[in-house]
């Protein structure tokens, strides 16, 4: 413990070397976490979905739909308790790079099945009386300056809804009450859509609550036994399985972000251990004279060590800090509503701060060993 | 400028345990850079190629891509007779009415199913696309329930292989060739008759009709006459561009994310330069002194301390360029996010994204080295020389 102070003072030493040190590994520390955050987000969806809600999709592709009397076929099925149906929209809002999810969704049920979509009763009640009502997420309410009461218009984009834009009221702004649920997305009535296609009656899926989540495998099958050679076939999962694939089909996500985390600590740990040799070098006259003094070599091992955890400490704090507080959720929503936003959660902090930790004891290592092994006589005799 | 060169070149490689750390450090962002990029490149390189130059595609006006347009029927009809379109030998106009519709495959890897996007293509589809080449089987007979697998899509997906059946749209289709073309999009898709398609799916017309010009340049004018025509609510484009288009929203993302994580990671290797390069200016203060006295200006002290750094990050930026270069056609799979399905392609490292790489690390080189530098220029001759 006395050993602190001359720990700190040799560190600054040279104090724009040990700031840009500090910098450096304060940046990956910091590019690390939002990357560690970006993962947890994709995995927090399918953790956080329900296992007592089933999803059932035409067994082609979900972008084929299917008629609404499979709803009454699903719900007679045994070990159900509710049924709702939604639908994929895709619609433009000004300009196709607005990207947002718009759900044509049954209202009742739906809010029914979903406690997670906080609405005030009020909000909800306007919605459900006004058919030509939405409600949108906060997250996405903030990103376009909407509030209750402002009318936007949104140009399907999709043949089958028609070609005439579809106007719409915001009744409520709902907010997540879980990480299943996306905030940046626009739910209203599927009545309203249906009216107005070419094509009447059309669910893209069918949600579905089991009373048993023991029993979510036995009643999916037998509702695709159900549909089994109709000219709509169905496949049903739960909704974590179904959220699961949705997000493997962006990519081998954690083999990408887990090499990229890996150059971003190998290219630190070069940049700190780089300086800790600088530092080492700098000092072998004093390292001897202390040696000299009767310091045993453990001793000075330790103070190097120290001196490397104390600087890569310091900077990681400072990295886990600033990702803390810069990415939240609206930093990743300006990624265009691909990725789930959350930010960065205290874990990714304590785990960023671990990996300074690492980055400090290894770059530490070799010129802590070379500082106590040092040969008093040779170190004394050199000059500068 | 001989004499000093060589100095700040021996300089370097007196003290090679940190230069050569400076340069790791460099290594690893160029990689990182290299490889983000590839990745890039390669899913744009798939898109792309998958269109030519020589054929026009005709989608409905307004329509951003194939899976939200329409055409009728009668209008294939009024698009084969105009004389832009090429005929073949015998006569017949060139032109593929097609529709694009996602069917659901298990993966090979992981036995999760994915989105695979299959092709109802007319009987001309295979001399529009001669890029197009068969390795195994043959092509699929128009009129029966016959499917064309491309290479990708065969090692991605199960039940995909020559000779077995697949099941969708309520019906077995019989696996009769595997075709491969030359890394293009095609090669994820999956090909059938579009007259058996449309059936099979409920749809009632194309999406799109593609046709061979009788020249590239004939594309102006097939535009102007689809626009004279009432009949024809349709936009045609030149394929190239269309599918240039296509690769916009992942292309975007994935540079998007390439240029942050890279920007983050460069700043973190510049600082490493710099500490370096200062550490190298105090050791050598008095040898600066020398060359001052014997009458080097302030600005070769500058260049050559500048340049120092620049090498030792060329050679950190060509190590990186080694460690990126075994992915070079690997192959990997993304969403394509106008199609909404999975596209397989490979990692792509040109010659230009190599150079790209190095001018990054001689960048970062210049960046880290120029404040170091400035303060050797800078050290008075007199106290340098007194330095021990």
């Amino acid at each position: 413990m006395k050993f602190i102070g001359l720990v700190f003072k040799s560190a600054r030493r040279s104090k724009r070397r040990t700031l840009l040190t500090v910098i450096s590994v304060a940046l990956a520390v910091f590019l690390f976490a939002t990357l560690r955050s970006v993962l947890d987000g994709f995995d927090a969806v399918s953790a956080a979905s329900s296992s007592t809600r089933i999803v059932t999709i035409r067994s082609t592709s979900m972008i084929f739909p299917m008629p609404t009397s499979h709803a009454e076929a699903i719900r007679s099925t045994p070990g159900i308790r509710d049924v709702t149906w939604a639908n994929w929209f895709g619609g433009i809002y000004k300009d196709p790079k607005n990207f947002f999810g718009q759900f044509a969704i049954e209202p009742e049920s739906y809010l029914r099945m979903y406690p997670e979509v906080i609405l005030s009763p009020e909000d909800k009640k306007a919605f459900l009386e006004d058919r030509t009502g939405c409600i949108v997420g906060d997250g996405l309410a903030k990103k376009y300056a909407w509030k209750v009461g402002d009318r936007i218009v949104i140009q399907p984009g999709i043949p089958n809804y028609g070609s005439q834009d579809y106007p719409f009221t915001i009744r409520g702004i709902y907010k997540a009450g879980s990480s299943a649920i996306d905030n940046q997305s626009m739910l209203f009535h599927w009545k309203y859509v249906d009216e107005r296609s070419d094509v009447k009656g059309q669910v893209g899926w069918y949600v579905a609550e089991v009373a048993n989540p023991d029993q979510a495998a036995q009643v999916a099958m037998a509702i695709d036994q159900k549909f089994a050679n109709s000219p709509y076939e169905t496949k049903t999962d739960t909704e974590q399985q179904f959220s699961a694939s949705f997000a493997s089909m962006l990519g081998n996500l954690n083999l990408l972000l887990g090499s990229v985390a890996l150059a971003v600590v190998l290219s630190t740990l070069f940049v700190a251990g780089n300086t800790m040799a600088m530092s080492v070098r700098e000092r072998t006259t004093e390292i001897a004279v202390m040696r000299t003094l009767g310091f045993p070599a453990s001793t000075v091992f330790l103070l190097v060590v120290g001196e490397g955890l104390a600087v890569s400490v310091i900077g990681g704090a400072l990295g886990a800090l600033l990702a803390r507080l810069v990415i939240n959720g609206e930093f990743l929503g300006l990624a265009g509503g691909f990725i789930p936003a959350f930010g960065v959660t205290n874990w990714n902090v304590v785990v960023g701060l671990g990996l300074s930790v690492l980055i400090g004891l290894l770059a530490a290592l070799i010129p802590a060993t070379m500082a106590s092994r040092l040969k008093i006589v040779d170190a004394l005799r050199r000059v500068a | 400028m001989g004499l000093i060169a060589s100095y700040n070149l021996r300089s370097m490689i007196v003290r090679k345990g940190t230069a050569a750390m400076t340069a790791m450090g460099i290594a690893m962002v160029v990689a990182v850079f290299v490889m983000t990029m590839a990745i890039a490149q390669g899913f744009r390189g798939a898109l792309v190629a998958s269109g030519s130059n020589e054929n026009a595609i005709l989608l409905r006006k307004g329509a951003t891509s194939e899976t939200v347009s329409a055409v009728l029927r009668p209008q294939l009809a009024i698009i084969e007779a105009l004389p832009q379109v090429a005929r073949a030998t015998d006569g017949h106009p060139l032109a593929s009415p097609e529709l694009v519709v996602i069917i659901s495959l298990p993966r090979q890897s992981d036995n999760k199913p994915a989105n695979v996007p299959l092709r109802g293509i007319g009987p001309r589809a295979f001399e529009i696309r001669n890029t197009l080449k068969f390795v195994e089987g043959r092509r699929l007979t128009p009129g029966m329930r016959e499917i064309n697998v491309g290479k990708q899509a065969v090692g991605r997906f199960k039940g995909l292989t020559l000779g077995s059946d697949v099941k969708f749209g309520n019906t077995a289709w019989k696996v009769v060739g595997v075709f491969t073309a030359d890394d293009a999009s095609f090669e994820s898709e999956v090909w059938g008759d579009v007259e058996l398609m449309m059936p099979a799916f409920q749809r009632g017309g194309y999406q799109s009709v593609t046709v061979k010009l009788v020249d590239p340049s004939a594309i102006d004018s097939l535009q102007a006459a689809v626009a004279a025509d009432p009949r024809l609510d349709l936009k045609p484009q030149r394929e190239r561009d269309y599918y240039d288009g296509q690769s916009e929203t992942t292309g975007t993302l994935i540079r998007v994310f390439a240029t942050f994580v890279t920007a983050i990671l460069s700043i973190g290797a510049i600082f490493g330069a710099m500490n370096t390069m200062y550490a190298a200016v105090a050791y050598r203060t008095r040898e600066i002194g020398t060359l001052r006295a014997l009458g080097f200006s302030r600005l070769r002290i500058v260049a050559a301390f500048l340049a120092e750094s620049v090498a030792l990050a060329i050679v950190g930026g060509a190590i990186g360029c080694l460690i990126a270069l075994p992915v070079h056609g690997l192959s990997t799979g993304a969403m394509n996010m106008t199609s909404f399905s999975e596209l397989a392609f490979k990692f792509r490292i040109t010659p230009g994204l190599l150079m790209g790489g190095m001018v990054f690390a001689a960048v970062m080189g210049a960046a880290g080295g120029l404040l170091p530098a400035i303060r050797a220029a800078r050290i008075p001759v007199a106290r340098a020389l007194r330095e021990i």
